[in-house]
């Protein structure tokens, strides 16, 4: 009796290491469990950069393995602009266009407009399998709005990662109010079934922080072969506490964070032992005096001036740092 | 009166009990034996060491029929040289034969650096006067070749006086400078000891050593070794009886005070002509200590290890450090260490020293200054500090000289050896033997001192041996 009892514990103990060590089922949520981000955000197009938008557009990209051949979904919650969540500015008024692309146009390591990192490139390229435009409407607000079915080989296929890309591109195409919304992937329409090897990805990450001092948002951009520095560019900030720089040989480097409606720059060095692997970007909120509803950009590029990749789930696993530390005999002081 | 002589004697019975016991505690550092090659009859004295040999002086008979006498009636001294058969055994001496063999006496001798050249002592002739059976001829220096076994182009020494004694030369090693005794006018008192140097061709003016190496009483038979000590016999009074033998070096310009040799090379009888070889490991001597003069060989007991660690001191200070910390410092954390022995250090780079050996965890705890969060044990390590395996010398690094210090082998950490003997070589000629034991420095200097600890006999019969060394500086007494 006692042995099955240690056998049950035992074949639970392994079954919960079995969950905890299969990361990417996690991967299809955008923002990703461990980025802890609460909402994408992009305002209507007449709303002002100082709110926390330097453009009123996002682009994900969705990679799903080849070997993946089933139909699948992508899943906006809450797309509206009103009801919960959003951010009014006087009021609701705001219409968001999400948009999916596929075929051929849409990998952004092939064509880098569809990056869509600059004003006045056609970040659009691409079959355009499926878009809707949303208002304030109160049957999507809080809720779920399904795109699809979706054939995985309709996306733009990666050699590299062995994956199909698809695009979806998130508009303010009118208004100036902030819409808050969060993606996910998945294989059934009406819950969120995640899709094995999926992840997703973006070049530059618009989202909202929380509104509490302790919660720590994430991001994890991934740390290719012959990068030597990351040049780091973020926006509207609000001097809201900071931002540190983790990887396993780094505990916690920090960078400049922007004011209000600002750009600020500057370079991390990047180690040898820190390629093909990711970093965290940790988002600290200042102690005390609580900023409310801040909204914030961020981008990378590497030393080449390439846009490096954040992905919602990261590669390689959430990076720990690894102290290392030395004991050395010396000269005792005479 | 009585009383107070009874009490002078006692003291002085007591003090000499002390001194006995504590030479008795010395060990020698001395073997010595006397030459197969002395006769029983005659004297044998003032070796010299060649390669083949011994050439010494002795008024041995020249041959069974014919003798050889000075005026006055003495046998008279000629050179020998006696040859090695073996290890332990010499063929029958031969006469080194000169044109002055037969009339005068010959030796002491000395070798010049090209080992041709002999500088021997003979006697200075004074004419007609010299027959007189009343008249004393006086010594004087000659200067040959040795061709064979023969003496040829003799010369005398241009220092030779028919008023007084000058001989026993020595030269030293480079040739330059002769040392020789006499009795010339000027002196301490009776025989002293002089030297000369070579300088354009031709020996300088004799310089008398001084009062520090000569004395009121005798001083003769210098020898010149080549690491500098100058070795010579004396009646000084403080020695252990009649002539014993001393030696001194030149330290900047002057003679140091002499230094008396241990027994068994000095004992209460006539000890002189000392020579050596060049590691002053082994070497001869002359002495009366028998029923006439000998030849005695020495052979030094001090051990001294030329394979000798240098003693280590145990060091247990360390250098903590977190490396990515230093090279990216601006990393907004604390780092806290804790060394396990209830000490503690804060920042990347920090420096502690342990009192003593012993096993520590070493635990890191960094503090995030954003977050104030506090990672507890981010980093931990076991330090394992062990004393080092050698023999411990404990003594004081510089002390005065005269000053008595104690030397301990206390801390010595040999684990598993069962130590039999510390055996101590002070690196000036003395031993001593024991854990703790004392010693006075007489001259100041450098002075290397070893350990050698062995065990006894294990199993198998292996005596396990080890030696430590350590400097010590001896200050002049202010």
């Amino acid at each position: 009796m006692k042995l099955n009892k240690s056998l049950y514990i035992f074949l639970l103990l392994l079954f919960l290491y079995g969950i905890s060590a299969i990361p990417r089922l996690y991967g299809q949520a955008v923002p990703g469990k461990d980025e802890n981000i609460p909402f994408l955000v992009t305002f209507g197009k007449y709303g002002e950069t100082s709110w926390g938008d330097d453009d009123f557009n996002a682009i994900f990209f969705f990679t799903i393995l080849k070997d993946f051949n089933q139909q699948f979904y992508i899943r906006v919650f809450d797309p509206d602009c009103g009801g919960e969540h959003d951010e009014i500015q006087g009021n609701f008024d705001t219409r968001t266009m999400f948009s999916i692309y596929g075929g051929k146009g849409v990998d952004p390591e092939k064509n880098e407009d569809s990056r869509g990192l600059y004003n006045g490139l056609n970040y659009k390229e691409g079959n355009l399998l499926a878009s809707k435009v949303f208002g304030s409407e109160a049957r999507y607000d809080n809720q779920y709005y399904t795109f699809g079915p979706f054939n995985p080989t309709e996306g733009d296929f990666n050699e590299k990662w062995n994956s199909y890309i698809f695009k979806i591109v998130c508009e303010g195409v009118t208004g100036d109010d902030g819409n808050l919304y969060r993606y996910f992937l998945s294989r059934d329409p009406n819950n969120n079934i995640p899709i094995e090897g999926a992840n997703a990805f973006t070049y530059e990450y618009t989202f909202r922080m929380w509104n509490d001092f302790r919660s720590v948002a994430h991001i994890y951009p991934f740390v290719d072969t012959g990068i030597v520095s990351i040049k780091q560019h973020n926006f509207d900030w609000d001097a809201d506490g900071n931002i540190l720089v983790v990887s396993r040989y780094k505990q916690g480097i920090p960078i400049p964070i922007s004011e209000e409606n600002d750009w600020e720059e500057s370079t991390i060095p990047i180690e040898p032992e820190e390629e093909n692997s990711s970093l965290d970007f940790q988002f600290h909120k200042r102690q005390g005096e609580l900023v409310k509803n801040n909204n914030v950009v961020i981008t990378l590029e590497n030393q080449r001036g390439d846009a490096i990749k954040f992905f919602s789930s990261p590669i390689g696993g959430v990076p720990v740092y690894i102290p290392k530390t030395t004991i050395t005999k010396i000269t005792p002081k005479k | 009166m009585m009383k107070r002589i009874c009490y002078i004697i006692t003291v002085v019975l007591l003090v000499s009990f002390v001194s006995l016991q504590t030479r008795a505690q010395q060990p020698s550092v001395y073997e010595v034996k006397r030459m197969s090659f002395n006769s029983d009859a005659f004297s044998e004295i003032s070796p010299v060491m060649v390669n083949d040999g011994i050439i010494f002086c002795s008024n041995r008979r020249f041959s069974a029929l014919k003798d050889r006498t000075a005026y006055d009636g003495h046998r008279l001294y000629n050179i020998y040289l006696a040859e090695r058969k073996d290890t332990s055994g010499w063929i029958k001496p031969k006469e080194l034969i000169s044109e002055r063999s037969s009339l005068f006496n010959n030796g002491p001798l000395c070798f010049a650096p090209e080992g041709k050249t002999v500088y021997f002592t003979s006697e200075v002739e004074t004419g007609t006067a010299a027959k007189d059976k009343k008249f004393t001829n006086h010594s004087g220096i000659f200067i040959a070749e040795l061709s064979g076994t023969d003496l040829v182009s003799l010369r005398p020494f241009s220092y030779n006086n028919p008023q007084y004694e000058v001989g026993q030369p020595s030269l030293s090693s480079d040739g330059k400078y002769l040392f020789f005794a006499s009795d010339m006018p000027g002196g301490q008192g009776g025989s002293d000891l002089y030297y000369c140097e070579y300088l354009n061709e031709e020996w300088s003016d004799p310089v008398n050593l001084g009062p520090k190496v000569n004395s009121s009483g005798a001083e003769n038979y210098p020898y010149i070794h080549p690491s500098g000590k100058l070795y010579f016999a004396s009646s000084r009074p403080g020695g252990i009886g009649k002539l014993d033998v001393y030696f001194t070096i030149l330290n900047y310009g002057t003679w140091d005070e002499p230094v008396l040799l241990p027994e068994p090379i000095n004992s209460p009888s006539d000890d002189f002509a000392f020579v050596a070889a060049v590691d002053l490991q082994t070497g001869y001597f002359s002495s009366n200590r028998g029923t006439n003069d000998d030849i005695y060989e020495f052979i030094s007991t001090i051990i001294r290890k030329v394979d000798c660690g240098t003693l280590e001191e145990n060091n247990y200070c360390y250098r903590f450090q977190e490396e990515n910390a230093v090279k990216f410092d601006t990393m907004p954390f604390r780092y806290e260490w804790k060394f396990g022995d209830g000490e503690s250090a804060i920042g990347p780079v920090v420096e502690h020293c342990y009192s003593g050996q012993g096993t520590y965890l070493v635990q890191l705890d960094v503090v995030n200054l954003v977050t104030k969060e506090v990672l507890y044990n981010e980093k931990s390590d076991t330090l394992v500090l062990k004393d080092i395996e050698q023999p411990y010398i404990s003594a004081p690094e510089r002390i005065n000289m005269g000053e008595r210090i104690v030397v301990s082998a206390d801390s010595t950490n040999l684990p598993g050896w069962e130590i039999a003997q510390y055996y101590w070589n002070f690196g000036d000629e003395t031993i001593r033997i024991g854990k703790e034991v004392d010693k006075i420095y007489l001259k100041p200097g450098t002075y290397n001192i070893q350990l050698i600890v062995s065990t006894e006999p294990e199993p198998g019969g292996i005596v396990r041996k080890a030696c430590i060394s350590k400097n010590i500086i001896v200050i002049p007494q202010p």
